[in-house]
């Protein structure tokens, strides 16, 4: 590299300045030959940022946007939360949060979901289900998939045997249990104010929806091989 | 309630410029995203070495920048015992191919792709995100001369690989 080319470049970028800057100008001008060179290098460099251009232009990805602001990396840990509650007074009573959960699900059914819309769920028979999209994750996708507007939390089996699933999305969070060939919504809680739009992970689970998943558990929940299987079988 | 924006907000609005950035250093966008991720989250690690008023923009090209640097040398040391597979899938994929007017966005990666690694972070960090010399000689702790020098080379591959209007 000659100390021309660094000069040229110099100028090119609006690194030079005053005299330097003048007399750099006044040789391109005179010259056809960096003249080209000027304006190959100004197109590249044009055509070279537009194209990065682009990726700053396209909505960033939602897994960008809740690395900046991580759910409440609270983990809950079932067992022993269940063991901590066991030792309060209304532990022993699991129908107490069943209750508040289906008080959350009225509320919600009556304000934030319209059932006629495009929403999550859809209400037939006076119960409510998972509907289009959600159904869709609910279906196909694993905890460990990296989630699209869905992401899922636990799997497990409940008392009466079907398989139930948490999920989160960016407005609410919630558990839903197989019923034939549906996800039942057992539970649907919105995502507390200032959270909507970044997700809550399952290890930082609503705690009304902690408690629901705790009540209705039995045994373990599934891990990614039962999970698996389970999604291989149907739900089953 | 607070009127100053929180270093949160402020990282928020500087995530299309780092990301572009992370895209003009990688080999592919899944690679630029992990990239960027990997940034927010040593930013937020280490917020409390980020002094206030002075320029968050230059302290996460940085990052970026030196974790970029960490999994490209991790990568080689790996590489030196595998196939690369994305030579292959590269092969038949000229830059050259079909350049208009316009550069794609996977052509314009694949040429970056093509400039080593010490050009490649001046020419993303000069001609594409917008920076002066004396600022890249700051951020890169490179004297000004090895920046300008760099430029030449890494801008020169490049109008060869893309070729002319």
């Amino acid at each position: 590299m000659t100390e021309m080319d660094d000069k040229f470049f110099a100028w090119l970028d609006g690194e030079l300045s005053g005299d330097e800057a003048v007399a750099m100008e006044a040789r391109v001008a005179a010259d056809p030959e960096l003249m080209r060179l000027a304006e190959q290098h100004r197109a590249m460099q044009a055509r070279l940022k537009s194209a990065f251009d682009t990726v700053a232009e396209t909505p960033l990805p939602e897994r960008l946007q809740v690395a900046v602001r991580p759910p409440h990396a609270e983990v809950i840990d079932f067992r022993a939360a269940a063991r901590a509650r066991d030792a309060r007074r209304w532990g022993s009573l699991p129908q107490w949060t069943a209750m508040a959960a289906t008080l959350a699900v009225g509320i919600l059914v009556g304000t934030a979901i319209q059932p006629h819309t495009n929403g999550p769920v859809e209400v037939q028979g006076g119960r409510m289900y998972a509907a289009a999209a959600l159904d869709a994750a609910l279906n196909t996708q694993l905890a460990s998939t990296p989630g699209g507007n869905t992401r899922i939390g636990l799997t497990y089996r409940d008392q009466s045997g079907a398989i139930c699933r948490s999920f989160t999305q960016p407005q609410a969070s919630g558990l839903v249990c197989r019923d034939d060939d549906r996800w039942q919504v057992r539970g649907l809680f919105a995502a507390p104010e200032g959270q909507s739009g970044s997700y809550r992970m399952a290890a930082g689970m609503d705690p009304n929806l902690a408690a629901l998943v705790d009540s209705t558990m039995a045994g373990d929940p599934f891990d990614a091989a039962q999970e698996k299987a389970a999604k291989q079988r149907g739900w089953r | 309630m607070n009127p100053s924006p929180t270093f949160e907000d402020q990282l928020t609005a500087l995530l299309p410029r780092l990301r572009r950035f992370a895209h003009a250093l990688s080999r592919n966008s899944a690679d630029a995203d992990d990239l960027t991720q990997a940034a927010i989250e040593r930013a937020l690690r280490s917020k409390s070495q980020w002094q206030p008023g002075t320029r968050l923009d230059s302290w996460m090209y940085r990052i970026i920048r030196n974790l970029w640097i960490d999994t490209a040398r991790g990568r080689a040391r790996k590489e030196k015992f595998e196939a690369p597979p994305e030579e292959a899938e590269r092969v038949g994929e000229d830059p050259r191919d079909g350049m208009h007017a316009s550069l794609d966005l996977k052509r314009a990666m694949v040429a970056m792709q093509r400039l080593p690694e010490e050009q490649r972070e001046i020419v993303a960090l000069i001609l594409v995100e917008g920076f002066g010399y004396r600022e890249v000689s700051e951020m890169l702790e490179l004297p000004i001369g090895t920046v300008s020098s760099r430029l030449v080379r890494g801008r020169t591959a490049l109008l060869a690989m893309v070729g002319e209007q």
